[in-house]
């Protein structure tokens, strides 16, 4: 940290007043009940805390010199003693060069500067130095304190880019080696269909792969990539599902966390699809409900299949990013009636971030 | 003519399941006997039809091709077809001849396939004992989360989570449930490899219990103890069930 006396205008212009006053204080004292003549109290004053005006400035230096982080309690203690009688006695030894040789007609202040002053502005010299410091550490640990708070909020804002990261969609591999596999089949029965699901799978693997970079997107792409997900899983399970898209026109331009919708599709196809010997339905659709704009995924399941350990971790992640994102709680609701399974996920329309 | 080998291939993707049929039309001497999308009909099939081979993928509905084998009483030379890899030591535990990680060549079908004809051909079928070697399952990584029963034709599959304790009896085990219980042809040391041990403890030679479905754990006469569950039962306590009990509560 630089010397705030330079470094900072308003601090040197209030340390510059603050001397302008005790310059009028001595002034007035020496020349009111001192009795010694205006011009001296003038010089005398003028001289003695220009001088420490400069000095102090520079005791900034030895503060740092004596951090906490060099030096224990006791050793700064003394060092502030000794530096505090030094500053002091250099003080009035260069104020008493100068001065006798500039007033050299005034009795009463020779007498002055050289018998009875030297005590009190020994001990003067040592308050302002306690003064000084003190307000020198006060400026320190002012500034500690605004680089810890700083230091805080930049952590915290770490972790919870860290935490949003961990959060994000991740492709699942079996998906993807299943779909390839799925092609591998496809070239030697249907060529065609092996090509269009292999651009197929690209075209899902560049967008989710570019998607995740982005913090939000519009619902309209969500949609497409998920549809592309789904038309690659028709492929897979041709006659086990279909899907119902209800999204109004006027959904489609709303902004909402990217990546957000895939995992409820997966969700619906591993444990729908997957488990059911059923044809199973997937249904998209939207809506508003007070100030929150909803989208909601539902399916039908298979009552029977035993549900397996180890579910709802995208769900949870889903919640957990929403809350990130959106420092709500609650976003995402899941409901369980008869065979549906109902997922709702609420934006609020006010989303200040 | 030689006989032919007969095989059934178990996958719930129908284009998986057409590759291996694309694959086998080199070979003279396999017969497909049917294709099978899920795991209880390829229970029925395996039953009926007695094939020589199966083709295994590892998830599918309602049973997964693990849960599949443990039911099974003479299980058929098996090849593991599947997109999980962390599933290939389990294959081998499960005595798999092979583990071909989807998607798979032709090359490495191929060199599955002509070992699995060797086996079937040197060893006189009623000598494999497969049965017997799904029960030596080693260390895994993954705890067992449903319980795959067998009652007659029946068969149940009863989740990890509604058993309450289970209790050996002779070379079977008996799991009591909220919704009844149920006889599992498997020996205590069969939980005690895959049952999470966070959730079940050995409290005796004779029995595991769920530490959710535990009430309290009292004194029993001098030294001895017992555990008391949420539904009234008493179990006993063995010394080195209380042991792993306070290890549990440490």
């Amino acid at each position: 940290m630089t010397n705030p006396f330079i470094s900072n205008k308003k601090v040197l212009a209030s340390y510059s007043i603050v001397w302008f006053f005790v310059f009028l204080v001595q002034v007035s004292v020496l020349n009111l009940f001192l009795h010694i003549s205006f011009f001296a109290s003038v010089l005398d004053s003028a001289f003695y805390n220009g001088l420490y005006f400069a000095l102090g400035i520079s005791l900034w230096y030895t503060v740092n010199f004596n951090s906490l982080e060099n030096y224990s309690v006791p050793k700064i203690f003394l060092n502030h003693i000794a530096a505090a009688a030094i500053t002091s006695g250099l003080w009035i030894f260069v104020g008493y060069y100068f001065l006798s040789h500039m007033i050299t007609d005034d009795i009463t202040y020779s007498n002055f500067l050289l018998k009875s002053s030297l005590v009190w502005r020994f001990l003067i010299g040592i308050l302002y130095y306690s003064v000084i410091i003190s307000i020198d550490y006060i400026f320190i640990y002012y500034y500690n304190f605004q680089e810890k708070v700083l230091k805080e909020t930049e952590l915290h804002a770490l972790v919870k880019e860290a935490e949003l990261k961990t959060l994000k969609y991740q492709i699942n591999p079996h998906f993807i080696f299943n779909s390839l596999n799925s092609i591998s089949s496809l070239t030697i029965t249907n060529p065609v269909k092996a090509q269009d699901m292999t651009i197929k799978l690209s075209s899902f693997l560049r967008s989710t792969l570019s998607k995740n970079e982005k913090q939000k997107s519009k619902l309209s792409e969500e949609i497409n990539n998920a549809k592309l997900y789904l038309d690659i899983e028709k492929v897979r399970f041709a006659e086990k599902f279909d899907f119902i898209d209800e999204i109004k026109p006027e959904c489609k331009e709303l902004e909402v966390p990217s990546m957000i919708l895939q995992p409820l599709f997966e969700n619906a196809i591993k444990h729908g699809v997957y488990e059911s010997l059923d044809k199973v339905f997937i249904k998209l659709s939207c809506g508003m409900e007070k100030e929150y704009f909803k989208i909601v995924v539902e399916n039908n399941f298979d009552t029977e299949a035993i549900p397996r350990k180890g579910e709802g971790i995208g769900l949870r992640n889903i919640k957990n990013r929403l809350k990130l994102i959106y420092n709500q709680e609650n976003l995402l609701t899941v409901e369980k009636i008869k065979n549906i399974f109902k997922v709702t996920i609420f934006i609020p329309l006010q989303s200040g971030k | 003519m030689e006989k032919k080998i007969k095989t059934i291939i178990i996958d719930d993707e129908e284009l998986a399941r057409a590759i291996i049929i694309n694959y086998l039309k080199k070979f003279d001497n396999i017969e497909i006997l049917t294709e099978c999308s899920n795991g209880f009909e390829a229970i029925k099939q395996i039953g009926e039809l007695k094939p020589d081979l199966i083709f295994l993928d590892i998830q599918m509905p309602k049973l997964t091709g693990f849960e599949m084998l443990e039911i099974l009483d003479d299980p058929p030379v098996i090849i593991f077809t599947t997109a999980f890899d962390q599933y290939a030591l389990k294959a081998f535990e499960v005595n798999a001849i092979d583990y071909l990680l989807k998607p798979f060549s032709e090359e490495r079908f191929s060199e599955a396939l002509v070992k699995a004809i060797k086996m079937i051909k040197s060893v006189p079928p009623k000598k494999q004992k497969l049965a017997e070697l799904v029960n030596t399952g080693g260390k895994r990584n993954e705890f067992l989360d449903r319980v795959v029963i067998k009652q007659g034709q029946k068969i149940s599959i009863v989740p990890v989570d509604d058993i309450s304790y289970i209790e050996a009896q002779d070379d079977y085990t008996m799991l009591y449930t909220g919704k009844g219980n149920f006889l599992k042809q498997k020996t205590m040391k069969y939980y005690d490899e895959n049952l999470n041990p966070a959730e079940f403890i050995r409290i005796h030679r004779s029995y595991f219990v769920k530490l959710s479905s535990v009430k309290q754990i009292e004194l029993f006469e001098k030294e001895s103890y017992r555990v008391i569950l949420h539904d009234g039962k008493q179990l006993p306590v063995s010394k080195s069930g209380y042991q792993n009990l306070k290890e549990t509560f440490k």
